[in-house]
């Protein structure tokens, strides 16, 4: 691939995330209706017939889903739009064939490019079928009726040649089952017409202008909170600009450009501090929550949760930080939601608590909460007025879970960066009748250790990479090192171990990791 | 050993090591030297969970996965999508740091 072509798709990328290619331009292209664009820049092989384009006009996707399809016409057909048309042409299709949210949401996980998440499962036949390549919410997140399913596996045979001779094709009919029963099977589960579709696109858009509250977690960092004030420009666009603190009071202001697609796919390029950030949230049906995760530009696996409600809303509790606390402790414990400000409305935290220095607005409230050292261990709502949460109490930690359990991350080097896995240790205590009580993420010391006999004899442990402070694994760096085994790659097979103080004792949990090599295709959705 | 007949040289001179009782130094390798319709080791994980069966060094082999579409979703294929992808980068173990990502993430 040339140099210019990677140009070209660091645009295509920001057209999707950030409307870099500006308002001007893409309303310049939005002047000329979407079928119209279609027309100009598509029919020439989609023959349009009855107002419908041959495939196009058969396909539901997402935002990402589109864009891979426009990259795909380029690279494979040579079809060359400008950032406008393109910008204006995913708009369109993602707006008039796209997915409804409750069609998009047990896919969302590959959208939100989350590190390490577990796939769907559809069973074993497209299981092996599509999954031997792609994740199966890729799968899920299209929308085609069986005929249109069929097409797709032809497109697949005829692009991808030798896809019936590789692993999981030989050695089954595979194009039988390709062209027999799969196209139907998958049209019953991932229809193009639904109701959920219809109903969706009857919806009012919401007008997401106007102050929200922020809530936030960082895996292997601090949790943060604070405001969102959203304005929607006359494009249709949106500007935010956050005013955020962590919980030691660490101010993370920035701001942030997004596009609504679909009439709820938030998807943003936000400057926070140093850093180049992506949003990728979903509005919720109401209008009033939008939630999804937040990751660094250049480093996917790297970012957050993120959870914002409109401020004013009727009183609850979004987060209480921390989540936990241990008996005979005093701590500073910030509450965040709405409706929170009455002063004449008591604080509680349940039994065996006190509260002092109430510090509260409507959207915070800090407390010094002390917990008596015989209280009781156990779940405590934490509550003022109508808004309630909960927080957990504790006298000791009595089991450590390494998460996620199993990852995977990538060596990097040359023009690919490397996949850091960022583990957490999660406490939990157990309480007098038995069960598990989660207390959230403790500070642990990480180490790794050899999976298995044979990672031992190869040392993956020296040469895979090595953990940060915060249970971060950095890779090593990629290519053949000869100082292994046949001058192998730095790839590893290892135990992560999570070691963490209590008292007197010392908890462990564990971990699975693998560390491979590196991908060249890194597509919005895998 | 008894059970089996040796069909070529190569499979001569195992029978001999095992006669003169040099077992130990005959050992199979766990690391498969490229795919092909036999044997496909993995792209991120082995057959076995592990990475010790993975194609090893990856580069030794990378433009037999990408010349014959061998690992569509990992490897840009240069047999019908990506043509060009290793133009110019005529060794993959000497020239695997100029190779491009498809999808650059910025």
């Amino acid at each position: 691939m040339s140099i210019g072509v990677e140009k070209y798709w660091k645009s295509w990328a920001a057209a999707l995330l950030l409307g870099s290619s500006g308002a001007g331009a893409a309303q310049g292209a939005a002047a000329v209706s979407g079928p119209e664009l279609v027309r100009s820049y598509c029919s020439g092989c989609h023959q349009e017939q009855a107002g419908k384009f041959e495939r196009i006009s058969d396909i539901r996707k997402t935002p990402e889903g589109w864009v891979m399809t426009l990259f795909r016409m380029r690279q494979m057909h040579g079809l060359n739009l400008g950032d406008d048309v393109r910008d204006a042409l995913v708009r369109y299709l993602a707006d008039t064939q796209g997915l409804a949210p409750a069609e998009s949401a047990a896919g969302r996980f590959a959208l939100e490019r989350r590190p390490n998440a577990q796939d769907i499962d559809l069973g074993p036949e497209i299981g092996v079928m599509c999954g031997r390549c792609h994740t199966l919410a890729r799968v899920s997140l299209q929308r085609r009726d069986e005929a249109e399913w069929l097409k797709l596996a032809h497109t697949h045979v005829g692009q991808w040649t030798s896809i019936e001779y590789s692993a999981s094709g030989r050695d089954r009919p595979w194009w039988q089952i390709a062209s027999g029963p799969l196209p139907g099977k998958l049209a019953a589960l991932f229809p193009f017409s639904s109701s959920a579709w219809n109903e969706w696109q009857s919806r009012p858009v919401r007008d997401l202008g106007g102050s929200w509250v922020v809530v936030g977690h960082v895996p292997g960092g601090k949790d943060f909170y604070g405001t969102a004030r959203i304005e929607r420009d006359a494009g249709g666009d949106f500007a935010a600009h956050y005013q955020l603190a962590d919980v030691t009071g660490f101010a993370m202001n920035g701001d942030s450009k997004a596009i609504l697609y679909t009439g709820y796919e938030w998807r943003g390029s936000a400057q926070i501090g140093a850093r180049s950030l992506r949003e990728v949230y979903a509005v919720s049906d109401d209008g009033n929550r939008i939630a999804g995760r937040w990751f660094d530009a250049a480093h996917a696996e790297e970012g957050g949760e993120w959870t914002a409600v409109r401020e004013g809303g009727a009183p609850q509790v979004l987060a209480v930080l921390p989540q936990s606390l241990r008996a005979g402790t005093t701590t500073t414990v910030t509450i965040v939601g709405n409706g929170l400000g009455a002063a004449t409305l008591p604080v509680s935290f349940g039994a065996g608590t006190s509260v002092t220095k109430v510090e509260r607005s409507a959207q915070r409230i800090r407390a010094l909460v002390t917990v008596a050292a015989n209280a009781a261990p156990g779940m405590r709502a934490v509550s003022t007025g109508a808004a309630v949460g909960k927080l957990a109490v504790y006298a000791q930690i009595d089991q450590l879970n390494v998460v996620p359990g199993y990852a995977i991350a990538r060596l990097g080097g040359g023009r690919v960066e490397p996949v850091s896995a960022q583990f957490e240790a999660m406490g939990f205590t157990r309480l007098p009748g038995g069960e598990l009580l989660a207390l959230g993420p403790v500070s642990a010391e990480w180490t790794s250790m050899p999976f298995d006999a044979e990672a031992k004899r190869t040392e993956d442990e020296k040469f895979a990479g090595h953990f940060d402070m915060r249970g971060r694994f950095l890779p090593s760096a990629a290519g053949p090192n000869p100082a292994r085994e046949f001058s192998g790659d730095n790839v590893g097979n290892l135990t992560v171990v999570a070691r963490a103080a209590d008292s007197s004792r010392t908890l462990e949990g564990r971990g699975h990791l693998i560390v491979t090599v590196q991908r060249w295709i890194t597509p919005p959705i895998y | 050993m008894s059970e089996l007949k040796p069909t070529n040289h190569k499979a001569e001179l195992l029978l001999d090591a095992v006669a003169e009782g040099h077992v130990a130094e005959v050992l199979a390798m766990e690391t498969v030297a490229g795919c092909s319709t036999t044997f496909d080791p993995g792209w991120e994980v082995d057959p076995f969970g592990g990475v010790a069966s993975l194609c090893q060094p990856m580069e030794a082999d990378l433009y037999g996965c990408s010349d014959p579409c061998w690992w569509p979703a990992q490897v840009p294929d240069t047999m019908s999508t990506y043509p060009a992808w290793d133009a110019g980068k005529p060794s993959a173990p000497g020239d695997w740091r100029e190779l491009d990502c498809v999808f650059p993430k910025k």
